[in-house]
């Protein structure tokens, strides 16, 4: 009796998980606007991908003979100040973009992953990490892009680094919360009972069960680490012209804002478009992972 | 509450030596000699040894940040490298107009934005509901720099109905307003979602306490439990929640100044950082982070005052 009720519980268990999982999944599916922003977000992915396929134009090629044409005729979105098309341009645009809120987020996540995780296992270590991403987490964060621009110089490179430190202590505070949790299961107990390194432990038992939720909480972060990539790029502090990036294109545009808007509207628009995308796939991803938020 | 307060003041002193340690490294990783960097361009060889020396750069490390903690503290941060100015004397006479711009973003976002909240938690789940969270996730998610430069075509050059560069003269006076109306509707503008959002969630919350029942239970009209005894209570933490924000507030500060040519720190920051004008800049970051501190800190005492539990935690 006790031993099918010992086999038949971890079963039922995973049985309920599933049906948890699938309603999610169905959950999510019925939520329109979600499924829109989910469409939308992969177009956007694969046209970033394929920019080179797309179009015929070059999007570092100057032709001054057509500079600032507007949208329509021979240029669909027209052309921009040194002559490019706007469309190649938007393409290889949202490209470098997306590549560095990619980098942002992920070297972020991986640096405020591991500090959380090792917040939560080790608690000597526990009060000091948090005091410190405290004080981070309690700066705004284009602050950190002024001073990492102020001391690395404008660029590309400074741009991600300073996106990843803004990441850096929300991922930590996620991290940490996700891991805590997970330390709460006997298998922790038992992985040290049977005299497992702390390295494994911490590894195959602690971070392989709490990825999921960090990766969750990652996707949500992207929208806010591009839109603060944008700003600080529309400030001359990231990445440099003639490099083709959304904020960067929407600087150039302002010159020129009077007589041909499309130039500095259209990267904008594309920002716009991309981080509410994100926003409204990860709010309508917490309502159904984490229903206690559900109001 | 006096105990609060020591503590949250306690609790700043380590972050403020951070910032410190930060300002510091900017003099320290820059590619030229600081003491070449802060003598300026027209200073001869004999200048910059003699600033060497007084700056202490043939003493070790620990014993400079020290001299450096000492200056800042005599309010001396050097001049700046293209114009010569006293650092501290372009801070003072920026922080007035971000302030200003602050103040004049917040006073008309704050109240419409909970009054948005508000209107979106009575009507919970319904259109007006739907319209004026969408309305929030879209705002969240705009490019600051984007509402600002439709404002400046349209309302700015089009309509030629506001100016947008610069600043006009104290607010008291016509021209200080219409000068800065485009830049306060721009930073403001951001504003109001997220005071919405933190509106309708906190208020959705006191709704459903014990004592909104009652009072429905007892008859009150439905307009004087929601605002007397609901928004009244969901009030502490709304305005928690929108100071700890009025720091980030800075953040879009720095973009809506440089786009106006607002003459605040932020814009002064920017452009020192573009100038590598690493004094300046220096002294702009710190001025920006020790404004965020202490807004944090007024926050935080207030907070303590308006909900005396937290006092006593």
């Amino acid at each position: 009796m006790t031993d099918a009720s010992q086999t038949l519980a971890p079963a039922a268990a995973t049985q309920s998980d599933t049906i948890k999982r699938k309603s999610a999944l169905q959950r999510l599916l019925r939520d329109k606007p979600a499924v829109i922003a989910a469409i939308f977000l992969i177009l956007v992915v694969l046209a970033a991908i394929f920019a080179p396929y797309l179009t015929p134009y070059d999007p570092y090629n100057t032709n001054m003979r057509v500079r600032l044409r507007p949208p329509g005729g021979d240029f669909l979105l027209g052309t921009d100040a040194q002559g490019r098309d706007m469309v190649t341009r938007l393409l290889f645009g949202i490209r470098t973009t997306l590549v560095i809120g990619l980098c942002g987020v992920l070297f972020g996540g991986l640096i405020g992953a591991t500090l959380g995780i090792l917040a939560a296992f080790y608690k000597k270590l526990d009060n000091i990490i948090m005091r410190v991403v405290d004080v981070l987490l309690s700066f705004p964060s284009i602050l950190f892009g002024l001073a990492i621009a102020a001391v690395l110089g404008a660029g590309t490179f400074s741009l991600i680094v300073a996106l990843s430190i803004a990441a850096v202590p929300t991922v930590a505070r996620i991290s940490r919360g996700a891991a805590t949790v997970v330390m709460q299961n006997e298998y922790m107990e038992a992985g040290r009972a049977v005299g497992l390194s702390d390295w494994t432990l911490i590894w195959r038992y602690l971070t392989l069960n709490c990825l999921s939720a960090i990766f969750v909480y990652l996707t949500l972060q992207f929208g806010q680490t591009i839109l603060l990539g944008a700003a600080l790029s529309f400030l001359g502090l990231g990445a440099q012209p003639p490099t083709a990036e959304l904020g960067t294109m929407a600087a150039e545009g302002r010159n020129f804002l009077f007589f041909a808007p499309h130039v500095s509207t259209i990267p904008s628009v594309a920002i716009f478009l991309i981080v509410l995308a994100f926003n409204v796939l990860g709010d309508a991803l917490r309502d159904v992972l984490d229903p206690r938020l559900r109001q | 509450m006096s105990r609060h307060i020591a503590h949250r003041l306690l609790i700043s002193i380590p972050v403020l030596f951070g910032v410190l340690l930060v300002g510091f490294m900017l003099l320290q990783v820059v590619p030229t000699d600081p003491a070449t960097v802060m003598a300026g361009p027209t200073a001869t060889e004999a200048d910059v040894a003699a600033l060497r020396e007084a700056l202490g750069l043939n003493e070790p490390l620990w014993y400079q940040f020290g001299l450096y903690i000492f200056r800042v503290l005599q309010l001396d941060l050097g001049h700046s490298i293209i114009s010569n100015a006293s650092v501290v004397d372009e801070l003072i006479s920026t922080i007035g107009p971000t302030v200003e711009l602050m103040i004049a973003s917040l006073i008309w976002a704050v109240p419409l934005g909970i009054t948005l909240g508000t209107l979106a938690a009575v009507r919970r789940g319904r259109t007006a509901d739907r319209i004026i969270m969408a309305f929030s996730v879209a705002g969240v998610s705009m490019p600051i720099f984007w509402f600002g430069l439709m404002l400046i075509q349209y309302v700015g050059f089009k309509m030629e109905l506001l100016p947008f560069q610069g600043r006009g003269g104290p607010l008291w006076t016509l021209e200080g307003l219409r000068f800065i109306a485009l830049p306060a509707i721009t930073l403001g503008g951001v504003f109001v979602g997220p005071v919405a959002r933190m509106t309708r969630t906190s208020l959705l919350e006191v709704l459903n306490a014990d004592f909104v029942r009652t009072a429905r239970a007892k008859g009150a009209p439905e307009k004087r439990v929601v605002v007397k005894h609901a928004l009244r209570n969901a009030l502490i933490p709304i305005v928690t929640l929108v100071g700890l924000q009025i720091g980030f507030l800075l953040g879009g500060a720095v973009v809506t100044e440089t786009m106006f040519a607002w003459p605040g720190v932020g814009r002064l920051a920017v452009g020192a950082i573009v100038s590598s004008d690493f004094p300046l800049a220096q002294g702009a970051i710190l001025m920006l982070a020790v404004a965020f501190l202490a807004v944090n800190l007024i926050v935080d005492v207030l907070y303590a005052y308006l909900d005396p539990r937290v006092g006593h935690k």
